[in-house]
């Protein structure tokens, strides 16, 4: 019985639980490239519309790191990535309301992070 | 490398652990034949989470990251109830076969049917959709790299064999001490995992108090050493700990350590138990 319950429910769970589409049709999606050190956080824009935002962070550093989008005030997460490994590309896909954010790069997976400003532009 | 291969120890070293203890627990009361179902239960985890990890890194859809987290705080949470489940079967088991000899055990107790099944699942499912993220970016990079990727399956690796290690240990010890060990050790870990749970949930906005913090020895247990590589995958300790999260663990670590104690040493309170036929004293401690 559990055997034909347990595969169903992760699917279920995991539908449920709600994709984002990548592409939205009408929404705007964005990419934008982070690359990571262990003492940089460089991103390709702090800017982006209102839409599906897709951050591509990638690892150059030689720790493992993690990608954080917070609230303007920095307490609030909005969206995390972790397990970045060295080499690895790992992608956070959000989509914030127009307004500021900051970004933080955590090599070591430890501490407050390498910060950055973010702005989303455009309205609800 | 090294770092990418902690990240694999990390995340196969509890579901390692747990799966291991089942099996031992299994071939030392000779229930061989219950095997096929801890390693089915493991078998369909690894393969909905591989599946659901390439889905969502070759497919058009990503997966936001509050359905993630609570993904991973959901299964967290259920497979804390099967670990419990499983501690106080084993629990009910060792007090049955008190007297016996090792591998005659009532039948009727050692059945524990699909649950056996669904234990090994959530432990290895629980956080098998990360670590499925994790391997596939990792073979997704190996076209530029192949060290990303041998450094996670290495780390996989590592942990499977200290879990072999650990298990090659239990078969051997006494019977009632082996229950009383991983009984023990199984509720840490299961109050590691209700904590990372709550910590998943309060990060996807379910719970409340992600920043209300009990302590923080993060500068002292780094997370990306091998230390805290160890304490992460096993007891689930996370060097930042929120108010919610300690509640949690203490919440639940207590009583059902009080009520396995009593249930592990009911001969202690009993007097009619007392009574261990003579033959059957040698394989008591």
């Amino acid at each position: 019985m559990k055997r034909l319950g347990l595969l169903p429910a992760l699917v279920i769970l995991f539908v449920l639980a709600g994709c984002t589409a990548d592409n939205d049709g009408d929404a705007t999606s964005t990419a934008i490239n982070v690359t990571g050190t262990d003492t940089t956080c460089e991103l390709s824009s702090t800017e982006a519309p209102t839409g599906t935002i897709t951050f591509a962070v990638k690892n150059e550093g030689s720790d493992a790191t993690e990608f954080y989008l917070y609230s303007e005030d920095g307490t609030r997460i909005i969206g995390e990535v972790e397990n970045i490994g060295p080499g690895l590309t790992r992608s956070l896909v959000v989509q914030p309301d127009p307004g500021s954010y900051v970004t933080a790069c955590k090599p070591g997976m430890t501490g407050d992070g390498i910060r950055g400003e973010f702005v989303v532009t455009g309205s609800r | 490398m090294f770092a990418n291969f902690l990240i694999g120890l990390r995340e196969g070293l509890e579901a390692a652990l747990v799966v291991s203890i089942l099996i031992a627990y299994l071939v030392k009361s000779g229930c061989r034949d219950q095997l096929a179902r801890v390693w089915t239960g493991v078998g369909m985890a690894v393969a909905a989470s591989l599946a659901t990890g390439a889905i969502l890194t070759f497919g058009p859809r990503g997966l936001s990251f509050e359905a993630q987290e609570a993904i991973g705080g959901f299964l967290s949470v259920v497979a804390v109830g099967f670990i419990t489940w499983m501690i106080f079967w084993m629990a009910r088991t060792a007090r049955n076969m008190k007297g016996e000899l090792e591998g005659r055990a009532d039948a009727a107790v050692i059945a524990g049917g699909w649950s056996l099944a669904a234990v090994a699942a959530f432990a290895v499912g629980r956080e098998g959709l990360e670590t499925a993220l994790f391997l596939w970016t990792a073979t997704k990079a190996a076209g530029s790299t192949l060290e990303p990727l041998a450094g996670a399956a290495f780390g996989l690796a590592t942990a499977a064999g200290l879990a072999l290690l650990i298990h090659r240990g239990a078969v051997r010890i006494d019977l009632r001490r082996f229950f009383f060990a991983t009984g023990a050790l199984l509720i840490l870990v299961a109050a590691g995992v209700l904590s990372y749970g709550i910590h998943d949930l309060q990060e996807a906005r379910i719970l409340p108090g992600l920043n209300a913090i009990a302590f923080d020895v993060s500068s002292t247990v780094a997370p990306s050493s091998w230390y805290g590589t160890l304490l992460k995958g096993t007891l689930n300790f996370s060097p930042r700990t929120t108010w919610l999260e300690m509640m949690a663990w203490f919440g639940y670590s207590i009583p059902v350590i009080t009520v396995f104690v009593r249930r592990m040493r009911p001969e202690r309170t009993s007097p009619a138990r007392s009574a261990v036929p003579a033959g059957a004293s040698r394989i008591l401690p």
